[in-house]
């Protein structure tokens, strides 16, 4: 199982396309930096098919103003939680 | 290993640095695999000159590949069919890949490096 | 675990070496090792002797500097990426017919090779990219 970052939003780049077309079924995916405005409707719904497996970090929302408007399906994490997720995958890949 | 090019040419500097990474792990003897994806795939169209700065430009070390042992060479299908681009565009034979096999590409490398 | 970072993104322009310190704070914090962060692509500027940022804003080189005192994590600047972008050690600046220099002791210039073999050696490598 890979952890994958992404950093970019969905709204001004199609990088997230190649990442999900990129992740296995047990695969999952943290969003960091400008990429957490994906955790947001209605951007979330472009990770559907990831359900249960998407993350967003806590203080890259928090700065953003961002902190407890994520979608329901977005589980938060934080800067501990990051280091969790990396431990848990095999190797991460970052996409930028 | 796998190295992932997902930057075109000249625009910036990606493809350039992606590809030393490429050479050098083959000359430290690690079996690369090199995945053009996304944008990427406008390393392999044909016709590709130095900038008009003198900018080097990345297809001279395409065909140095070949040299340094890096022969398994993937095309992202999608990426190509969404450019327009065909295999015959191409300036090296690459095997295309569907988008089906990407997972288990990302996998079964030791070690990603994602350009 | 024994980490590797690598860092690809410019202080100050981007948010990627930010991101990475927070990181590298976190997983020691949880009892992994550090051992190398490498510097490529603008990520190679984190390694400016000269960087002065305003006293109000976070000091990203001394940060970077902090983890080899406490960690003895190797700061790793990839020589061909560092020195088309000016940053050169005394004796690269001395090669090349340069008055002053810009990197120094902990950061050291170094290939790509480093990369690889981070990569390969290491537990965990994650990239921080722009």
């Amino acid at each position: 199982m890979l952890l994958h970052l992404l950093n970019r939003s969905p709204a001004s780049s199609l990088v997230h396309r190649d990442t999900l077309r990129a992740m296995g079924e047990e695969d999952r995916l943290l969003l960091i930096e400008d990429g957490v405005y994906g955790a947001l409707m209605p951007l979330a719904d472009r990770f559907e098919a990831i359900h249960g497996r998407l993350f967003a970090l806590r203080e890259d929302l928090a700065s953003r103003g961002l902190d407890g408007r994520c979608d329901a399906r977005v589980t938060v994490v934080d800067m501990e939680g990051f280091v969790t997720l990396t431990e848990e995958s095999e190797r991460t890949v970052s996409w930028f | 290993m796998l190295v992932v090019l997902r930057h075109a040419p000249h625009g910036s500097s990606w493809l350039r640095e992606g590809l030393d990474v490429a050479l050098v792990g083959a000359a430290f003897g690690q079996a690369v695999t090199l995945l053009f994806l996304g944008d990427g795939v406008e390393a392999l169209v044909r016709n590709q000159q130095a900038g008009a700065l003198g900018q080097k430009g990345t297809h001279p070390t395409l065909d140095m590949l070949a040299m340094y042992d890096i022969e398994k060479l993937l095309v992202d299908s999608e990426s190509l069919a969404e450019r327009g681009l065909t295999l015959e565009d191409l300036q090296l034979p690459v095997a295309p890949i569907a988008a089906q096999a990407l997972p288990a590409l990302f996998a079964e490398h030791a070690a990603v490096f994602n350009f | 675990m024994r980490y590797a970072l690598l860092v690809q993104g410019a202080p100050y322009s981007h948010q990627a070496a930010h991101s990475a310190l927070r990181f590298a704070d976190a997983l020691i914090a949880r009892g992994h090792r550090l051992e190398t962060v490498f510097f490529y692509h603008d990520g190679v500027y984190n390694a400016s002797r000269l960087a002065s940022p305003p006293q109000d804003e976070p000091h990203l080189v001394d940060a970077w500097r902090r983890l080899n005192e406490q960690q003895g994590t190797a700061l790793l600047v990839c020589v061909a990426a560092a020195l088309r972008r000016g940053l050169l050690d005394e004796r690269e600046a001395k090669r090349h017919g340069k008055q002053g220099y810009s990197l120094e002791a902990p950061f050291e210039l170094t290939g790509v090779g480093q990369l690889v073999d981070a990569g390969i050696t290491h537990d965990r490598l994650i990239t921080f990219s722009p």
